[in-house]
């Protein structure tokens, strides 16, 4: 045995050197180099799709895009919900809330030095409708008048509610009462576009225009483009030609695209990151007792929930959707499954200043709930779940989802009696088959695109583009309208409200829990406030070099 | 030898052929297409991206159109879900770095899986041949995504220099590597080891110890060529897997190689990156193979022999 090892130790020799070669080089961590140089390094979920605005639909794209570029106005640091003047130094609207007209500051500039006018924006907006272009999110500009006739091709440019009065000053009309459209405005689809470059590369229609490379650069944010590796990182560097550079607490911004969140946590704990992206379930506990008060767990504007294809039976039968819905424990859920990282809510938009929903009452315990719920079973004609038809709960292949309907399936076989399959498909297969209506109950998740309700409300309008479930109610859709017509920010939130009682009582849909996002923050950084947004002003953040590492 | 080469070469162009074609028509089978996203996109703009990407027509033109811009122009294609950049780019940025990861690891695996094989072979039966096979064992089943985050955190975590995972220093490319190689050294020493007592029970070797020759001549002269050859048959594909990525080493080291467009192209329905990155790995296997087939007529005398005719 001892030559055996030997005979080991000879082959494991060439490796063993190595190793000890490289534990003589050097100490420093990753983290700690780019602080003392003001580069921020953050965990950025995955590469970009694209930096240009209207391509770019993913979130890991919209956080680069809003540190590239600059909108009529720009969210606090400390307070999403506040709007501060970004390209916009002022502004007005009618007292209807549908004209409003902007007045620019002159000391906005582009990258290259030229001023940002009104007819960037004009230019901006006219490319994402064009109807040849085909603008992903175009959609989120139909606000504006005749925005919606214009993209389909039905009617010309003019008639859209976009006048350049001259060039420090835009004026939009939106169709109708707009109260939130700044809320809107936050989203990187109503930034300014360079005309300049992006004509001088194609043009406004050219999809395979090289003017996002490194080289052709230009944006009118707190940062331009310095240097983007491929799957490796992208790297951001102050603008010395933005308005507010010297307020700019940092230097630059390393964005790195870890998918794994397993190699992110692991890499925070190594001194390769100042702030990761999120930290999954299954690594919370260790992160929370190795990271101590790094580990931040932060509301987030998410709602986890089951969709119920509402046509075919036994689904189509309220008391079935009800019974499901009760006999759901979501305590353990959400502390078993989600280890924590969620709040428990039987409505679906979470919550934010201003809106209040009404949930439909239900007993106090999770027993009295389980025996209501057999009580509508049976009423519905499957007493203890006899006869009951097979069904399946859809999910795609990501870990905790699947696992969350094992659960789901575990909970409803224990209080009910019934067995569910799990039909587990890949992203873009699960993607279509729940665009398609080609499932029975399917695991789900809406981001708000904008702090208002709206954004998840308007979700369950019939026939919308979203809803995929099949139901649908006049009333929703009138309550939803009386909402659109709204000048009032009161009554349009009891209006949104309502539109919202009145899809829980239909219940098309099982809410679980509001996700909260769970990521891991070196103390070297300081200025960063938690957003129910994922984007987070990344300027005012500040590196402060002295801290130990984050090595536990 | 150079018939065998040519006629290796156009057996490749044919499998190449082949391999995109039925890529080509597979990919569109699948459910979903490329601009399926979180949100539903309405139908109008869905058909205004399809125009312009050429999807609107026909497979079959598709298909045509598809070639023709490979033979006349050299172009593969836009990548369909990150818009401005070609596949070309896509492949030109990430190959490298997986070419320098696959080299060390194959370096690594032949390093130490042909001596561990041969050394086992040798000691057959004894302690140090169960030793080697039992960590040749354990490197086959365990799988990579065991293995990386182990050698992670046991030596990335405690050795000053390695790291856990990311890409912004040399030292990094160290436990990908080893990952990588650990994990075909385990083949590559099974394979040695049976090629080389297969050898080993051959007449010319037992009149070699006749002779009186020392056991590491015999060993190093006339036992190895001919017990490497089922190893040196596993290198070629081995070694085109590992220059064009692994998913999941990539994944667990934060690697920006080929290993993950693979997995993502898929996954996204990119088809101009699916089919130009099946279209790159035929090349490569055809290529590896063809070296391995030089290899084998170079070591064995019969194949030579056969070649020559």
């Amino acid at each position: 045995m001892c030559a055996a090892v030997k005979h080991l130790a000879l082959i494991l020799l060439p490796i063993l050197s190595l190793l000890l070669l490289i534990s003589c080089s050097e100490q420093e961590s990753s983290a700690q180099k780019a602080a003392r140089d003001g580069i921020l390094l953050i965990g950025n979920n995955s590469e970009p799709q694209s930096l240009d605005p209207h391509k770019a639909t993913a979130i890991a794209d919209g956080r680069i895009i809003s540190s590239l570029f600059e909108g009529l106005v720009r969210p606090s640091p400390e307070q999403s919900s506040i709007m501060l003047p970004g390209v916009a130094q002022s502004w007005q609207h009618n007292e209807e809330a549908s004209i409003w007209t902007f007045n620019l500051r002159p000391e906005a500039r582009w990258s290259d030095g030229r001023p940002v006018t009104a007819s960037d924006f004009a230019y901006a907006y006219r490319r994402l409708l064009h109807p040849e272009f085909g603008g992903k999110y175009a959609e989120m500009l139909y606000p504006l008048k005749g925005a919606a006739s214009y993209n389909q091709g039905h009617a010309p440019w003019e008639q859209v509610g976009v006048k350049v009065i001259n060039s420090q000053t835009l004026q939009l009309s939106t169709d109708g009462p707009c109260p939130h459209l700044l809320q809107l405005m936050l989203h990187h689809i109503w930034y300014p576009l360079p005309a300049h470059v992006v004509e001088a590369h194609g043009g406004m229609l050219d999809r395979r225009s090289r003017w996002t490379d490194v080289d052709n650069w230009v944006s009118n944010g707190a940062y331009t483009l310095k240097e983007h590796r491929y799957n490796n990182f992208l790297e951001v560097a102050a603008s010395p030609s933005y308005w507010r550079k010297q307020q700019l607490r940092n230097r630059g911004i390393r964005f790195l695209p870890i998918v794994n969140g397993f190699t992110e946590t692991r890499m925070f704990f190594d001194g390769k990151l100042h702030i990761s992206n999120n930290v999954p379930p299954e690594m919370i506990s260790y992160a929370r007792a190795q990271g101590g008060s790094q580990f931040k767990q932060t509301p987030y504007y998410n709602c986890i929930f089951y969709r119920i294809n509402c046509t075919s039976p036994p689904l189509n039968d309220l008391r079935v959707r009800r019974a499901l819905s009760l006999a759901i424990n979501r305590d353990a859920l959400v502390n078993k499954v989600v280890r924590g990282a969620g709040r428990v809510t039987n409505s679906f938009t979470p919550p934010s200043s201003g809106y209040h929903v009404e949930t439909p009452k239900q007993p106090a315990t999770q027993a009295e709930r389980e025996e209501l719920a057999r009580e509508l079973l049976a009423e519905a004609g499957y007493p203890e779940g006899k006869d009951f038809p097979s069904i399946e709960i859809m999910s795609s292949s990501r870990e905790v989802q699947r696992i969350m309907a094992e659960s789901v399936q575990a909970f409803w076989l224990k209080a009910l009696g019934i067995r569910v399959d799990i039909r587990s498909y890949e992203w873009t297969a699960y993607k279509a088959a729940q665009q398609n209506r080609d499932y029975q109950i399917s695991s789900s998740a809406w981001s708000g695109d904008f702090l208002d309700p709206a954004t998840f409300v308007e979700l369950w309008r019939s026939g919308g583009g979203n809803n995929n479930t099949g139901w649908g109610d006049p009333e929703l859709d009138a309550a939803l309208n009386a909402a659109r017509r709204s000048q009032q920010r009161e009554t349009r939130m009891s209006q949104l409200a309502q539109a919202e009682q009145i899809m829980l009582r239909a219940q098309p849909i099982i809410p679980l829990y509001w996700s909260e996002r769970c990521y891991l923050v070196s103390p070297m950084v300081s200025g960063l406030y938690p957003s129910p947004m994922e984007s987070q002003p990344l300027d005012a953040v500040k590196l402060n070099p002295e801290p130990p590492s984050n090595k536990p | 030898m150079i018939k065998t080469i040519l006629q290796r070469l156009l057996q490749g162009m044919l499998v190449i052929f082949v391999l995109v074609t039925i890529t080509f028509f597979l990919v569109r089978l699948l459910p979903g297409h490329p601009f399926l996203g979180e949100r539903k996109l309405p139908d109008h703009i869905i058909a205004q991206l399809n125009e312009h990407y050429g999807l609107n027509q026909g497979a079959g033109i598709q298909y045509l159109q598809y070639w023709k811009n490979i033979l006349l122009h050299g172009d593969f294609g836009p990548s369909l879900v990150k818009e401005s950049l070609q596949v070309s780019d896509i492949i030109a940025q990430a190959f490298p770095v997986s070419l320098l990861l696959g080299v060390l690891g194959m370096g690594l695996a032949i390093c130490i899986g042909i001596p561990a094989g041969m050394i086992a072979a040798y000691k057959r039966g004894c302690g140090t041949d169960s030793l080697i096979m039992l960590f040749a064992m354990l490197g086959i089943c365990l799988p990579a995504f065991v293995i990386a985050p182990l050698l992670g955190i046991s030596l990335g975590k405690h050795i000053p220099g390695l790291s856990v995972a990311g890409w912004d220093n040399p030292l990094c490319v160290v436990l990908p590597a080893l990952t990588l190689g650990l994990i075909n050294a385990a083949y590559i020493a099974r394979l040695s080891r049976g090629g080389m007592l297969e050898v080993l029970s051959q007449d010319f070797i037992r009149t070699a110890r006749a002779k009186g020759l020392s056991s590491s001549r015999i060993l190093r002269v006339h036992a190895l060529r001919g017990g490497l050859l089922p190893a040196i048959s596993y290198l070629g594909p081995a070694f085109a897997a590992l220059i064009t990525g692994s998913f999941v080493v990539e994944s667990c080291f934060q690697i920006p190689g080929m290993g993950l467009h693979f997995v993502n192209a898929t996954t996204d329905r990119d088809y101009f990156l699916i089919q130009g990155l099946v279209f790159f790995y035929g090349v490569l296997i055809v290529l590896a193979n063809l070296a391995v087939d030089i290899a084998l007529i170079i070591l064995n005398p019969r194949l030579r022999s056969q070649s020559s005719q």
